[in-house]
């Protein structure tokens, strides 16, 4: 939780605006009808149920350039004008001999690690598994409040609940921070991805992807993974398997 | 299908990320500092069968695991400590069959606890077990409770330590050609098992006739004692030494001692039955954990040049896009690589999992575990041997 609560302190901006947009698009906080959904074994803690097909909502979504422009034009105002507590001092927007990350740098990475048009989540009793095509997946415990869940020399993540949102909260070199944050509204049909990038705490860049719920056409088959024979399928269902 | 992705990712992570690296939640428990790899070793074979004393029934029991597995949390590490179940069920078998090999010892029997019939009890806790480095800590006492064996053994593999080709290329065998390559007598390491069964054999050579015979003796009155307390508990002393020895010895052809031998025999039955199930696992998970094992070596090696490339890796302009989208990727490629990795684990113990469900279903009649099974034939020989002899077993 320390780890969250750092993230919270560095991220206010992102985190209010976030709320923000999240009750513009239904999507709240609270406990809600999600709940109802969710596991309600005693033992564990109370985890919102994510798992499921989405598909990306372009209207809904943010289009990074938009948000681009709108976080520099936002960076440019007058420091007298109200900007929702956003930090404006020492922003560098870039140019050919800049040596500190751009806004403009970190808004293109933001895109680029969050291109996926589907997105896959499978939930059990101890773990989520979110899986992203053309990038790892995202997993997370359930029981635990807070945990590393990968390490390398390249780059350190750390995944946890705060109340139902599911984040992770990626460090790479040079201080560079990716968060993901994850949120689904009331009636479990919408999820929210914000995902944050910053770097050296520089300002960081915003951008919310929006999904729908989809049903997945199932292709009739009951595989399962194996060593030496690799993916093995069958057309058995799993209850005639049992 | 992921078997021959690994191979793949690997290559392309090595051709066009310079470099990644993983940190595997594998069940490894580091010793500082690390002891000496026990080397190449040559298993000291009796030609001969040894004299009747020197035939000592040895019973291993099922490995242990480092306690540090079971507070794992991290996702994917349920994962590696199921594999880690596995192999305290496997690695026993092939100590075993090594101990057989060497042709110095009587029965030798892999089996769920210590047990009281048997003169040898072997205890083993798997401290590390990659595709790379294998360490094992081995305890060994006798009947009479003196310690045979305390001793943490390692062995590193080599290349030729594992039979078939390139793993890159042998992802495009046929199974056939893969079955040939794999299926082999000769464990990667062959040479702890050697070593253990060497050193077991160095410590009976130190003993006197009389003391072998004083362990064959003393575990046979411990499980007559296991069955009757009251009436044999009395025939054994702890000496000054704290050994156990036989102070009073029953005839021969004494009745009472005539229906312990009948039960010991039941029991003897019971527990060849239960290390065919152990033979019966060995057989059926060793071709895919060759596998796995050669897997999880790449890995491991992977792991020890990480930081090699790390340190010589030219980045560009630091802060740039082109900066973070390669540290961003070379992130991405140490998660996928890793995923992959934690998939053939999963491969692995799906594969495996049939065999265990059969291990643990095949004592008809009991139920449970094969350990609880174990327990519960002991306490149904008991109670056979409590009628039969109208004795007042004290519980």
């Amino acid at each position: 939780m320390v780890l969250l609560i750092k993230t919270r302190r560095r991220l206010l901006f992102p985190v209010a605006a976030t709320a923000l947009l999240l009750s513009f698009f239904g999507f709240s906080v609270q406990a809600t009808a999600a709940e109802a959904s969710a596991s309600t074994n005693l033992n564990h803690p109370w985890r919102p149920d994510f798992s499921g097909s989405w598909e990306k909502d372009f209207q809904r979504s943010d289009r990074w350039e938009n948000e681009l422009t709108r976080q520099i034009s936002l960076i440019r105002q007058p420091r007298s004008q109200p900007t929702m507590q956003r930090p404006t001092a020492n922003i560098p927007l870039g140019g050919p001999s800049r040596r500190d990350s751009s806004i403009i740098d970190l808004a293109r990475l933001a895109e680029l690690i969050s291109r996926q048009n589907v997105i896959d989540i499978t939930q059990t009793e101890n773990e989520v598994f979110i899986a992203r095509e053309g990038d790892a997946a995202l997993i997370c415990g359930t029981r635990e409040n807070s945990m590393q869940s990968f390490s390398s020399p390249y780059g350190t993540e750390v995944c946890g609940w705060e109340r139902q949102q599911l984040v992770f909260r990626i460090t790479l070199p040079e201080e560079v921070q990716i968060l993901h944050r994850f949120s689904l509204s009331p009636d479990r049909e919408w999820l929210n991805h914000l995902t944050t990038v910053s770097r050296q705490g520089s300002v960081p860049f915003n951008l919310i992807q929006v999904y729908r719920r989809f049903d997945m056409p199932g292709d009739g088959y009951n595989c399962t993974q194996t060593l030496t024979r690799g993916r093995v399928c069958s057309t058995e269902s799993k209850l005639d398997a049992e | 299908m992921l078997s021959k992705t690994l191979p793949l990712l690997l290559a392309l992570v090595l051709a066009g990320c310079n470099s990644f690296s993983r940190s595997t939640p594998k069940p490894t428990v580091p010793l500082e500092p690390p002891i000496p790899a026990v080397g190449n070793v040559s298993l000291h074979t009796a030609t001969q069968l040894p004299a009747e004393h020197e035939l000592l029934e040895i019973g291993i029991v099922v490995f242990d695991l480092p306690a540090q597995l079971a507070g794992q949390t991290r996702p994917g590490e349920s994962l590696y400590r199921e594999i880690a179940e596995k192999e305290a069920q496997y690695l026993p078998y092939v100590l075993r069959n090594t101990l057989v090999e060497s042709n110095q010892w009587g029965p030798v029997r892999v089996l769920p606890e210590a047990d009281p019939s048997v003169d040898l009890n072997l205890a083993g806790t798997i401290l590390s077990s990659t595709g790379l480095t294998l360490e094992l800590q081995v305890k060994v006492t006798d009947s009479t409770g003196r310690l045979w064996l305390d001793k943490t053994y390692r062995d590193v593999t080599t290349d030729q330590d594992y039979p078939g080709r390139d793993p890159f290329l042998r992802s495009f065998a046929s199974e056939e050609e893969l079955a040939d390559n794999l299926i082999t007598d000769t464990d990667p390491f062959a040479d702890i098992y050697r070593q253990i069964a060497n050193d077991l054999l160095a410590m009976r050579n130190t003993m006197e006739p009389a003391e072998l015979e004083n362990v064959s003796l003393v575990s046979q009155m411990l499980y007559a004692a296991e069955l009757s307390e009251a009436t044999f508990g009395r025939t054994l002393e702890r000496g000054e030494d704290g050994l156990l020895r036989v102070t009073s010895l029953l005839a021969r052809d004494d009745p009472m001692l005539q229906r312990v031998e009948t039960i010991k025999l039941r029991h003897h039955l019971f527990i060849d039955t239960v290390d065919e199930y152990y033979e019966s696992l060995y057989q059926q998970m060793q071709p895919s954990y060759a596998l796995w094992r050669r897997y999880s070596r790449d890995e491991a090696i992977e792991d020890k040049t990480q930081e090699q490339r790390t340190s010589s890796r030219a980045d560009p302009e630091s802060g740039s896009f082109l900066a973070l989208s390669q540290s961003y990727n070379r992130y991405k490629w140490a998660k996928l690589f890793e995923q992959e990795f934690m998939a053939l684990a999963a491969g692995f113990n799906n594969e495996v999992a049939p065999a265990i469900l059969e291990l643990n279903r095949r004592v008809h009649g009991l139920s449970g575990t094969l350990e609880e099974q174990y327990r519960q034939w002991r306490e149904i020989l008991r109670q056979i041997f409590e009628l039969e002899s109208g004795d007042q077993v004290s519980r």
